[in-house]
């Protein structure tokens, strides 16, 4: 028998905003569905190592999928004539359209950095429809990381965007992993990521928003890395300080990354963060 | 005039970016002159294809270096020391979080330049610290 990992693979075509999207989606175990979502210009893959954990697929439905644009989805039509531009209300239909059409109840939503910031939302709009939510590298404003070198027809954009982020991970953290966070973020297309930092940076606001989530209707468990400087832990100590009955964790000696770039290191923060939302 | 990191320490760090074989891959296309400023002492870079070929110490006006970077020297020293703390640990951190790291110059032959230009400060972090 081939020595298989467990996560299978499939593409699925959804509505977002009114245009079809077809997307790929992955997923590993069974019980409460974990919504994982990935970081701004990567995909799926960053979740392999939690699909692989049999302590977490043992009592969860682990669902990953890239976004429109990212990884193996594919561009909405006419993509050539837009420049893609993530926005609140865009992401917010796509996660929903994703939930929505795999037909998960109640899950657990679990974002990194963009994504670690649009759970926030999720919460916010949807507190009632979810177990709760694990913020990685989650804030709720995030300011300073656009610029438009991102984009440039004088730049090579995937080793710009994978340099520029792979200061992100701890120094501490292993160097196999962090060059393979390194090679998803060069293997993103001509202005997705700067797309998702319009996205992270320039459209997020949600400081109002985080002030209406209940905790008793919807966990939230939030971590984030020591060494992230994109969203620092003070960043994320305000998320915390908003939100009553938030549980707020400082990873020491990790980065923006934890999922992909030190997973043995992360994954005792990630049962804790699981036990709780999912009781 | 500040001599740090001193000339023992440049010399452990042109020997390494030379000797790396990440180097040796994607410094092709490095050829270019830039400067680190320490506090008030300005070094030029010479890099061709990837490779440092000289370090000029206040280079006069006849040197041409499209880019550098600045910072005092306690800026630096975090920078170097075996534990950076967090936000000193990367040079594009330093460049978003760090208002003293400053870059200078024509900033998009650096970006053009990025995954060289980015090993070769890590490999500042590797060499170690000054004096060490």
């Amino acid at each position: 028998m081939p020595d298989f990992e467990p996560i299978v693979g499939r593409y699925i075509t959804v509505d977002i905003g009114g245009e079809k999207h077809r997307l790929f989606v992955e997923e590993a175990g069974k019980g409460i569905p974990l919504v994982c979502l990935h970081t701004a210009g990567n995909d799926s893959r960053q979740f392999r190592h939690v699909m692989n954990d049999k302590s977490v697929t043992d009592r969860f439905r682990v669902v990953a999928f890239d976004m429109p644009y990212h990884g193996r989805s594919t561009p909405p039509d006419k993509w050539w004539l837009k420049k893609p531009r993530l926005t609140t209300k865009l992401y917010l239909e796509t996660i929903r359209a994703v939930w929505k059409a795999l037909g998960l109840d109640r899950p657990v939503v679990m974002g990194c950095s963009m994504g670690g910031a649009i759970v926030l939302k999720v919460a916010a709009d949807h507190q009632n429809e979810i177990r709760g939510i694990v913020g990685l590298e989650s804030s709720a404003y995030a300011p300073g990381r656009y610029n438009d070198f991102l984009h440039h027809p004088a730049i090579h954009g995937g080793e710009l965007c994978a340099s520029y982020t792979y200061g992100l991970n701890s120094p501490d953290s292993p160097e196999q992993n962090r060059r393979e966070n390194w090679w998803y973020y060069s293997q993103s297309g001509p202005g997705v990521y700067q797309g998702d930092v319009h996205f992270y940076s320039n459209d997020w606001d949600a400081r109002e928003d985080i002030k209406t989530i209940d905790t008793t209707r919807c966990k939230v468990a939030l971590l984030t890395g020591e060494f992230d400087y994109s969203c620092t832990p003070e960043m994320t100590e305000q998320v915390a300080a908003t939100i009553a009955g938030a549980r707020y964790t400082l990873m020491k000696r990790m980065g923006h990354f934890p999922m992909i770039e030190n997973y043995p290191d992360f994954r005792p923060y990630l049962l804790d963060a699981l036990d709780h939302v999912a009781t | 005039m500040s001599d740090f990191p001193g000339t023992s320490w440049f010399e452990r760090y042109v020997t390494r970016v030379n000797a790396d074989p990440e180097m040796g891959v994607i410094g092709e296309w490095l050829s270019t002159t830039f400067t680190l400023t320490f506090g008030d002492a300005r070094h030029a870079f010479v890099v061709d294809k990837g490779r440092i070929v000289s370090v000029i110490a206040s280079p006069r006006f006849d040197v041409r270096a499209p880019f550098g970077f600045r910072a005092p020297v306690e800026v630096w020293r975090k920078f170097l020391s075996p534990n950076p703390p967090p936000l000193f640990h990367d040079f594009f951190a330093m460049l978003m979080r760090v208002p003293e790291f400053v870059i200078e110059g024509d900033s998009l032959i650096a970006m053009q330049n990025a995954r060289a230009l980015h090993r070769m400060m890590n490999i500042m972090r590797e060499t170690g610290a000054p004096h060490a």
